[in-house]
């Protein structure tokens, strides 16, 4: 044990010193020969995917202000211009599926609705019908009368020409009488034969 | 089997109302009943009025194995309408607002499905309207069916004896008729 712990720290230490000697040696040959100044050589650094996100991320922090993200509540946006997807409207902590109408109560409610319904309904219907049963009664009665009154004028218009024939049927028989011989005359006279 | 909901109840509602006046209030809550109470019960697409300890009973059966219950109203239409059966005849008749009472000449005609004719009408309740549900019973107050008038009552006057009075829409010939598809769900 004794002699392998010297050697242990012995090489570590050995190997230390020629490290601390060739960096130093090594550094100046290296620089030298290229020609990179420590401003260069910290760009060059720079481009190295190890390096490159530490001093990235430094300069774009210290240039901007961080942008202040608001949450939804904060904007105000008035509700009716959010989106509510119309499956998802239901208000919260209501029963779902179907409501029964099992209590007599509410059946009763239910069928005094439909019944004030109906009884209007059936109301109106009377109504109309019996409105347009008074238009009917008023057109026929109209139609009466004016038949009425065209029967009376065809009756008056017949009883004149009866009493004008009957007049006149007198007169005839008076001419009759007196023109019956000339009457004949002239029959023969205007006779007329062919042939 | 199942209570109904409320647009079903007012629908069922609304089609017993064309037929019954403010007397279907006692089909709900009827106050001479000493037993328990009616209640509507839906089984697939038929309604059902049953008594409440029925139904109650009739929950420990299955669905698809149960058959019928009680009396059967009718049955609710693939577009949301409530058709009435003939079955529900016995129902709506003592709460009928209108009547019409066929002749003893005029029964077999109807209860082989034909209309009510005015030739055919012995009696019927004044002021009913056009369009309106009417109870058809013979003279001797059974009731035959259902139907919808044709025309008011003074229009009906005014009629033809060949004129229609009231179009059929059941009747309890349907019972001979229809035997084997009334009771099948």
């Amino acid at each position: 044990m004794a002699p392998s712990k010297p050697s242990h720290k012995g090489k570590p230490g050995g190997k230390l010193g020629s490290a601390a000697k060739k960096p130093s040696g090594s550094k100046p040959k290296g620089s030298a020969p290229t020609g990179i100044s420590k401003r260069q050589q910290k760009s060059q650094t720079l481009l190295k995917p190890g390096g490159a996100q530490k001093t990235k991320s430094k300069p774009v922090n210290n240039g901007r202000k961080k942008k202040r993200v608001y949450t939804e509540a904060e904007l105000d946006i008035p509700k009716l211009n959010s989106i509510i997807p119309a499956g998802i409207a239901k208000p919260k902590g209501q029963k779902k599926g179907k409501i029964f109408v099992d209590d007599a109560e509410s059946m009763i409610a239910i069928m005094s609705v439909v019944n004030a319904e109906k009884e209007g309904q059936v109301e109106s219907k009377i109504m109309r019908a019996r409105q347009l049963e008074e238009v009917r009664e008023a057109k026929r009665k109209e139609a009466e009368k004016r038949s009425a009154e065209k029967e009376k004028k065809f009756e008056e218009r017949k009883q004149g020409l009866k009493k004008k024939r009957s007049k006149q049927s007198d007169k005839s028989e008076f001419d009759d009488v007196e023109n019956e011989a000339p009457q004949k005359d002239k029959k023969s006279k205007k006779r007329v034969s062919f042939g | 089997m199942r209570p109904l909901t409320e647009s079903e109840t007012k629908t069922l509602f609304e089609k017993l109302a064309t037929y019954c006046g403010k007397g279907i209030q006692n089909l709900i809550d009827d106050p001479n009943s000493k037993s328990d109470r009616m209640v509507f019960r839906i089984q697939k697409d038929r309604v059902y009025y049953v008594r409440e300890s029925l139904a109650n009973l009739a929950t420990s059966v299955k669905r698809e194995a149960l058959l019928s219950l009680g009396t059967c109203l009718g049955k609710f239409t693939k577009t949301g309408k409530f058709r009435l059966h003939v079955t529900s005849l016995s129902i709506i008749a003592p709460h009928a607002r209108y009547k019409v009472w066929v002749k003893p000449n005029g029964e077999m005609p109807y209860l082989y499905g034909g209309n009510v004719l005015k030739a055919h009408v012995g009696r019927w309740s004044e002021d009913c309207p056009e369009h309106q549900g009417v109870i058809v019973l013979n003279m001797s107050d059974t009731p035959l069916g259902f139907g919808v008038s044709a025309r008011s009552t003074a229009e009906a006057r005014r009629l033809d004896p060949t004129g229609i009075v009231t179009f059929r829409q059941a009747d309890i010939g349907e019972y001979l008729r229809e035997e084997d598809t009334l009771f099948t769900t």
